[in-house]
């Protein structure tokens, strides 16, 4: 026979599992997905999760918002038992996440979307959910011909309006990748583009420490055209910020946005089926359409609105107009360039 | 009444302190031994241990003039906070009493908002549309806007307005502890309002001087926000380049050798500073 004392301490645990409803969860599997930051993350809160919900059967997942260095921090730190199951990179950090080993192969074999990715987004390492892509950013108010190309930033009736970033970003460094190759380099033949940083000073309002910062210097006026990042463009656009987005006709700079599963995650079967549900067309279709306006990588995602406007109308035409760079070989050289940026380019 | 010999009732015995010291080695001494660990290994992967490549690379011709530069930055931030400080405090004290708080509330209103927000709100001020360039524009001064964002000057009045509080608060307490009867009778010896002032008011205020120029030194050089987004990615202080390392390259070695040089430096600085206050007061009381 329950005692009355049983009973009390039954329905004290109760009352207090009701108070902190974590503590019931605690040894329940729980998938930690490692996202960017702001609109990402809202874009990934609204299509992703939903998705993979469906897919695992109500599965647990928390997005915990971070960036590239962050989360290589926290897996590094604890290797055996790390605190994210999936994280998503840019290119330069993703080779980090892979050259030390703190990333697992995807299971390409047995995937039902790995093989409908378009080849530029194919990596066993992790496959790209999403490319992130850079072109020309103007202000219509005060330019009235639109750029066509990444050398009207050079043209005199720019000066001091126009702005870059420094090589903190891969925006920054991806630029000047891409002008090195507009004036003969390439990636292992920077010169050129270092040359054409040093001819550019007279035009430059502002060198911003970070793309977020840049985006902001249009609103106050202190830019007026700059190599931009398209997601962000559109979030100033939607407020109102008399911004516009060109490619110009060398091809807008492409990153791909890799996704990954983290070496020894206790809940590695949940992150495949997180991965899967991000290279599905059905949740890439969602995701580009407004307000996430997200690139997508599966080809047979078919591509409409203000993404097929601005960006690309089908796949073969986003395989002419992007432009992909060869993040091994930046990656070894990035350290020296910084360096150098930090020397050269005082304004 | 019991002539048993007590501690004075100023004195506490020193194991209350443990707690604190014990969380202090463990949270903070721990991980800074970890730190200078870190930064003998020679590369970005942590593989090679047993080299002195980051501290001389920290240490060379381009690192040092990082450095002092950044040290520079604190000593031009200070100047001018000090100046501005100084004023504001001198007539804090004499004006009406009631519109005391009001000021106090106003000097301390930056510290209640967030610091992106003031360096957002400088950044409206001095953006190429902001509010200095309409109003000179306005005023027909100047023909086209002046670059004022992303400039050095902009940079250090910015960073004066942010930590003014820093200065203005130890001033006030300072001034207000001197005896106004001290200047009274320096006039009435005869000594100009100058003389009164150089020779009775600062040597007295000393202690509060220094007591603000320090933190708003050492608040000045890490303030990383305000230098990345007022003074922007050319210019490098340490706290950018410490960042840099980590963020765009995780060369941790690296960035833990910038980071403990950077500590080392300020560490001296606040002790030269702490050794100027002794001085100072010395100086005050004696």
């Amino acid at each position: 026979m329950t005692s009355r004392r049983q009973l009390l301490q039954a329905s004290l645990t109760l009352g207090a599992l009701q108070l902190f409803p974590g503590m019931s969860h605690a040894q329940a599997k729980r998938l930690v997905f490692a996202t960017f930051t702001g609109s990402w993350e809202e874009a990934h809160r609204a299509v992703l999760v939903p998705a993979f919900k469906k897919a695992t059967n109500n599965a647990e997942i928390i997005l915990d918002p971070m960036l590239s260095v962050d989360q290589i921090a926290k897996v590094t730190a604890a290797r055996n038992n790390p605190p994210i199951d999936v994280m998503l990179h840019d290119p330069g950090p993703a080779l980090t996440a892979i050259d030390q080993g703190l990333v697992e192969n995807y299971p390409v074999a047995t995937s039902a979307n790995y093989k409908d990715l378009i080849a530029e987004a194919q990596e066993e390492t992790g496959p790209a959910i999403f490319f992130q892509v850079v072109g020309l950013t103007y202000n219509p108010d005060k330019i009235k011909t639109p750029p066509t190309s990444w050398k009207d930033l050079w043209k005199p009736e720019y000066k001091g309006r126009a702005g870059i970033t420094n090589l903190n970003s891969t925006l920054g460094t991806g630029f000047l990748v891409e002008i090195a190759k507009m004036f003969g380099g390439s990636e292992s033949n920077i010169e050129p583009g270092f040359k054409a940083l040093n001819d550019l000073k007279p035009n430059l309002a502002a060198v911003a420490a970070n793309p977020g910062a840049l985006a902001t210097l249009f609103q106050q006026g202190q830019v007026d055209i700059s190599p931009g990042n398209f997601n962000a463009i559109q979030i100033l656009k939607a407020r109102g910020v008399p911004v516009e987005f060109v490619i110009p006709k060398e091809g807008a700079i492409a990153f791909k946005t890799t996704i990954h599963i983290v070496k020894n995650s206790p809940n590695r079967e949940l992150a495949v089926a997180l991965i899967e549900a991000a290279m599905s067309p059905d949740v890439q279709t969602k995701l580009m359409q407004s307000p996430y306006l997200v690139v997508p990588t599966n080809s047979k995602v078919k591509m409409d609105g203000e993404i097929a406007k601005v960006l690309a109308k089908d796949q073969a035409d986003m395989k002419k107009r992007f432009v992909f760079q060869d993040w091994k070989k930046i990656n070894e050289q990035r350290a020296q360039w910084i360096e150098r940026f930090n020397r050269e380019i005082k304004l | 009444m019991s002539t048993k010999k007590s501690l004075p009732v100023t004195a506490y015995p020193l194991w209350l302190a443990s707690p604190l010291a014990l969380a202090m080695l463990l949270f903070f001494i721990t991980p800074l031994l970890m730190l200078g660990v870190v930064s003998f290994y020679s590369d970005a992967a942590m593989t090679q241990w047993g080299s002195v490549a980051n501290w001389a690379k920290t240490l060379d011709g381009f690192g040092l003039t990082v450095l002092l530069d950044t040290l520079w930055l604190g000593v031009q931030v200070t100047a001018l906070s000090l100046v501005l400080g100084f004023a504001l405090a001198w007539s804090f004290l004499r004006m009406p009493a009631r519109l005391q708080p009001l000021i106090i509330f106003i000097v301390m209103l930056p510290l209640l908002t967030s610091v992106v927000v003031r360096t957002f709100a400088w950044i409206v001020i001095l953006g190429r549309q902001g509010i200095v360039n309409n109003f000179l524009m306005d005023l027909g001064l100047i023909e086209a806007p002046l670059k004022l964002l992303y400039t050095r000057l902009g940079l250090v009045v910015t960073l004066a307005n942010v930590q003014l509080p820093l200065m203005v608060l130890p001033l006030i307490t300072a001034l207000q502890r001197i005896d106004m009867n001290l200047s009274d009778a320096s006039a009435s010896l005869g000594a100009s309002e100058w003389q009164t002032f150089k020779k009775i008011t600062v040597p007295l205020a000393l202690p509060g001087v220094i007591a603000g120029c320090l933190l708003t030194f050492s608040a000045a050089i890490t303030a990383f926000i305000s230098q990345s987004l007022i003074g922007g990615g050319q210019m490098l202080f340490m706290p950018m380049y410490l960042y840099q390392q980590v963020s765009a390259l995780s060369n941790f070695p690296f960035a833990a050798a910038i980071s403990l040089t950077f500590l080392a430096t300020v560490i001296l600085c606040v002790s030269l500073f702490n050794m100027l206050g002794r001085l100072s007061r010395g100086y005050a009381n004696g």
